[in-house]
């Protein structure tokens, strides 16, 4: 099919498509191609030097007495591996509980409303903002409860879908949680979720929550359609 | 002459690569847990559309969905492409080879065609799907058919697993050439005519002559595993009685069908008794983006120090220092920059400011607001209370978006967050210029230049379905103040067949377009367009445009536009007039012929993404007329688009295809790349490229360069302004 140049001008080209083009900016048609084919190559190669899931971080006891600053272990299930967060604020406003954002070694931030996550930034089709007041309310006092979760969530294209589910939150009793070296006395709520399109989504959270403070000490929580669960241990706060 | 040249020519090659390789590559992406991915693909037949084997089903595809079908068997070749423009909607459109068929004097026989389908009946308890089809309904007609078909799914028949779907349906025309009941809506059928122009719906046939029943069941068995049978009213008269390009045995046909991956479907068939066939079938919607785009999140918006504790610095004293707002366009210009962002111009008061700036980066306009919010809160002094951001587009002003800082302060985390923001968010128009604004004085004169890789393809020649020629192309332009752009590219082909094409012009109008194939000959190195443009905003909602010099490969001269939008008005007004000399094969020169050409434009944003636009004017043959377009518009900015054009030129002087038609794609880089990017990659295709109704192509018109910062777009995508 390739016609009169034949053979060399192929190589030419060949060449020229594997340099991808060169610009003085970014946000060229040549700049784009050359980004496509970068990401095509590591998805190749990922594929390849598929590893399974890294393992969780453990923290040594160690390491958590030097721990001066509010500090929050993430473990990704679907990712695998861990990673450390830092509070970077504390907000209150006209809505039931106080938010803490925590900001992750690669910039991503999650919205934490009393212990709930409300909303989550850099990570992947993102909970853009989230309604969880029936579950603070009963976290807030360690006790059952029900009521509404709306979310809005990202889809990835700067367009966001609204989900509604509706919540049981069921006291399961004394569960006391190990942190480290730590051990808190803690109550084991679990949040049962169900609505999206025929009722089709399902999501479980769970908390354990120190009952004279509603502090969530540690957690397992729906982190979006991308992310899936992550588990959140409060190492310090 | 069957030449279709697409401009714009990297970007084909862009396409191929999302539709191509991205496929495979992305599936990792989409995790277990993927809860608003539940998978809904109803299988396609060998036309590309939701069926069977050969016969269609009434099952509609997801709203908005885009399929790909290849399937082959009896040295027949059917490449559709098929989009589900509405829920009820959809259109197809298909390229065909028969091989041997030795019709109108070509061995291997090639046709487009174009199908349109609409869901009548949604399946309900008890009630089936009910659909009605026209197959081929404006080509030269080879596979002219009408349908209609009612489709039932019944879930794990006894102790069955899987669904099944039950197909039942009357055929006409081609589908209804084999087992006829009678003639129910009467008339007579003409036979397939061969070597006509074709290209007009062809009114009088539907649904005339001889019906014939159909039916089919496919059982699909699990994700993977899938098994159809059917009954075929199709007797093939032209391919087995009058070429015998394969034996028909039999009506009934069976396949098994496995899905690959999540977005392909491959099948192997037994069919007519007599021969193997194969189908492969892909599946993408735009509404699903294979990679979510992944934004490099903002910090927490900056608060300002309580006023009860901390007045002092809510003070105005700030104003009276003359160096203030250059301190501030200092402080905010990098910010800006490192945000994908470029500050224009800013103008402070004790209380509110209005920035200006460019989006360099994102494809939703909101997602440049927010940025650009954000770095007002952490720069301007407590006391500056209202923020108006304005995009600017080329020196075009698109909107003032005006925010009430203590807003943007209390609503970050609000439950609601993007709808509340928006509640108390104005979305108005930008004033022309910035008075008494600081400026941002390094960024002009601005030089930019890329040298990559370019693909021109071109399709339907008859010898050679595909043809491309493919080299490097070299870019660049230089914008010396706000408005004004010098640009220009060169191509240096390397390889390529276009230009070995002997179908050349056989127009009886002014050769403006049929000559591709002698420009693609004409030399190796080419200016494909170098020109200077001005744009300006003359009133609040007024903006336009000139250009002059080479403007496209085929065409130089001179371009004037004047557009009319109001930010929050759903329609448009525009016109745009030009004298244009065609250009010569090769080198700088013109030949003899030129044309006054040019249009009185209308736009209108219909909602839920639908666009019209309707062009009256003189084209390039000199032939008057009108241009329709109807596109659906995704709210990531995916955009799928038919347009057809009717002139006083007749359809004997038009030839092949009697009028201009084709089909619009655009599809945003960000969408396959996971990376926020402005750039679309945007492709036009005509079943085949003649003189009438052919319309100048002119650099930066400037409806498109307006509308993504007015209020539909920003509303759409709102929420892009906290991510």
């Amino acid at each position: 099919m390739i016609g009169r140049k034949g053979f060399l001008g192929a190589i030419a080209l060949a060449s020229a498509v594997l340099l991808a083009g060169c610009s003085s900016k970014n946000n060229t048609d040549t700049k784009v191609l050359a980004d496509t084919s970068k990401q095509v190559f590591a998805a190749i190669r990922a594929r390849r030097q598929n590893k399974g899931p890294q393992p969780v971080v453990q923290v040594t006891a160690e390491q958590l007495a030097n721990t001066k600053v509010a500090a929050l272990q993430v473990n990704p299930e679907q990712r695998g591996g861990s990673d450390f967060l830092r509070r970077v604020t504390q907000r209150n406003d006209d809505q039931f509980g106080t938010v803490s954002v925590w900001r992750a070694s690669d910039g991503a931030l999650l919205h934490i409303r009393g212990g709930v996550l409300v909303g989550s930034r850099g990570i992947g089709t993102d909970i853009i903002s989230s309604d969880a007041t029936p579950t603070i309310r009963a976290i807030s006092g360690a006790r059952s409860g029900q009521g509404e979760r709306r979310y809005f969530i990202s889809n990835g294209d700067y367009t966001d879908t609204e989900l509604v589910l509706s919540c049981d939150i069921d006291n399961l009793g004394r569960e006391d949680t190990q942190i480290v070296n730590l051990k808190f006395s803690t109550t084991h709520l679990r949040e049962t979720c169900v609505g999206g399109a025929n009722n089709k989504v399902r999501i479980t959270n769970d908390y354990w929550v120190q009952p004279g403070n509603g502090l969530v000490r540690r957690s397992r929580q729906w982190t979006g359609p991308l992310s899936g669960y992550f588990e959140l241990v409060l190492l310090k706060s | 002459m069957q030449q279709t040249i697409v401009q714009k020519s990297i970007r084909g090659f862009a396409i191929l690569a999302t539709f191509g390789f991205a496929v495979p590559a992305l599936a990792q992406d989409a995790g277990p847990d993927a809860v608003f991915n539940i998978p809904d693909r109803p299988t396609l037949n060998f036309y590309g559309v939701t069926g069977l084997i050969d016969m269609p089903s009434a099952e509609a595809l997801p709203d908005g969905q885009f399929t790909v079908g290849v399937s082959n068997f009896g040295g027949i070749t059917r490449s559709t492409v098929t989009f589900q423009a509405s829920p009820r909607l959809a259109f197809s459109f298909r390229y065909t080879g028969i091989q041997d068929l030795n019709l109108a004097g070509f061995e291997t026989f090639r046709d487009r065609s174009f199908d349109v389908r609409f869901l009548l009946n949604k399946e309900r308890r008890y009630l089936p799907a009910v659909s009605v089809g026209l197959q081929d309904f404006a080509g030269t007609g080879i596979y002219a058919g009408e349908y209609i078909v009612a489709t039932k799914t019944f879930q794990e028949v006894g102790p069955l697993p899987g669904t099944f779907k039950v197909s039942a349906g009357l055929g006409w025309g081609r589908l209804g050439s084999a087992g006829s009941i009678g003639n129910p809506f009467g008339g007579t059928r003409p036979e397939f005519e061969q070597g006509s122009s074709g290209g007009e719906p062809s009114f009088d046939q539907w649904f005339r002559g001889p019906a014939a029943p159909f039916a089919g069941v496919e059982w699909v068995i699990n994700d993977k595993f899938g098994l159809k049978a059917e009954y075929s009213s199709d007797a093939y008269t032209q391919e087995v009685d009058t070429s015998g390009i394969f034996t028909r045995r039999s009506r009934f046909n069976f396949g098994a069908e496995y899905q690959v991956s999540d977005r392909v479907r491959l099948g192997a068939y037994y069919l007519y008794g007599s021969e193997l066939g194969f189908n492969a079938q892909i599946q993408l919607n735009p509404k699903t983006p294979p990679t979510p785009i992944r934004t490099a999140p903002a910090g927490p918006v900056a608060q300002r120090p309580s006023r009860a504790s901390q007045p002092q610095a809510w003070s105005t004293d700030w104003v009276v220092n003359e160096n203030a707002p250059v301190i501030l366009r200092d402080v905010m210009a990098p910010r800006l920059e490192s945000s994908g962002l470029r500050f224009e111009a800013l103008q402070v008061t004790a209380d509110s400011a209005e920035l200006r700036m460019q989006n360099l980066r994102y494809n939703a306009t909101s997602v440049a607001i927010g940025r650009a919010a954000r770095v007002m809160a952490e720069v301007l002094p407590p006391s500056v209370e209202t923020f108006r951001i304005v995009t600017v587009e080329n020196g075009l002003a698109q909107s003032a978006v005006t925010i009430r800082r203590s807003d943007l302060e209390a609503l970050e985390y609000d439950a609601e967050a993007a709808g509340a923001l928006l509640a108390v968010t104005g979305i108005g128009e930008a004033a022309p210029r910035l008075e008494n604004a600081i400026e941002n004085e390094e960024y002009y004169p601005d030089f930019a230049w890329s040298l990559g890789p370019y693909i021109t393809p071109s399709y339907f020649d008859p010898d050679e379905p595909v043809r491309a020629d493919a080299g490097l192309r070299f870019s660049s332009e230089y914008r010396p103040a706000p408005g004004w752009e010098i640009a220009g590219s060169v191509n240096l082909r390397l390889t390529g067949n276009v230009g070995d094409s002997v179908r050349v012009s056989n127009s009886v109008l002014p050769p403006v377009r049929s000559n591709a194939v002698l420009y693609s000959r004409g030399s190796d190195v080419v200016l494909n367009d170098l020109y200077v443009s001005r744009q300006w905003k003359p009133g609040n909602d007024t903006y336009a445009r000139v250009t002059g010099g080479y403007l496209e490969r085929m065409f130089g001269g001179v371009s004037g536009e004047v557009l009319w939008k109001p930010v929050s008005s759903r329609l448009a007004l525009g016109v745009e007039a030009n004298y244009a000399v065609q250009r010569n094969f090769s080198g700088l020169g013109f030949q003899d012929y030129s044309v006054a050409t040019g249009h009185a434009s209308a736009y209108y944003e219909f909602g839920k993404g639908y666009l019209g636009q309707l062009d009256v004017g003189r084209y390039l043959a000199g032939d008057f007329g009108a241009t329709f377009t109807l596109s659906r518009e995704f709210r990531n900015g995916w955009k799928v688009g038919g347009f057809f054009t009717l002139t006083d030129v007749s359809s004997e002087d038009f030839g092949e295809g009697s009028f201009d038609k084709g089909i619009n794609l655009t599809i945003p880089v960000s969408w396959f790349l996971g990376s926020p990017n402005k750039r679309v990659v945007s492709t036009t295709i005509r079943p085949i490229q003649r003189d009438g109704g052919a319309r100048l192509n002119v650099p930066g018109r400037l409806y498109e360069q307006v509308r993504s910062g007015h209020r539909n777009a920003l509303e759409q995508n709102w929420s892009g302004v906290w991510e």
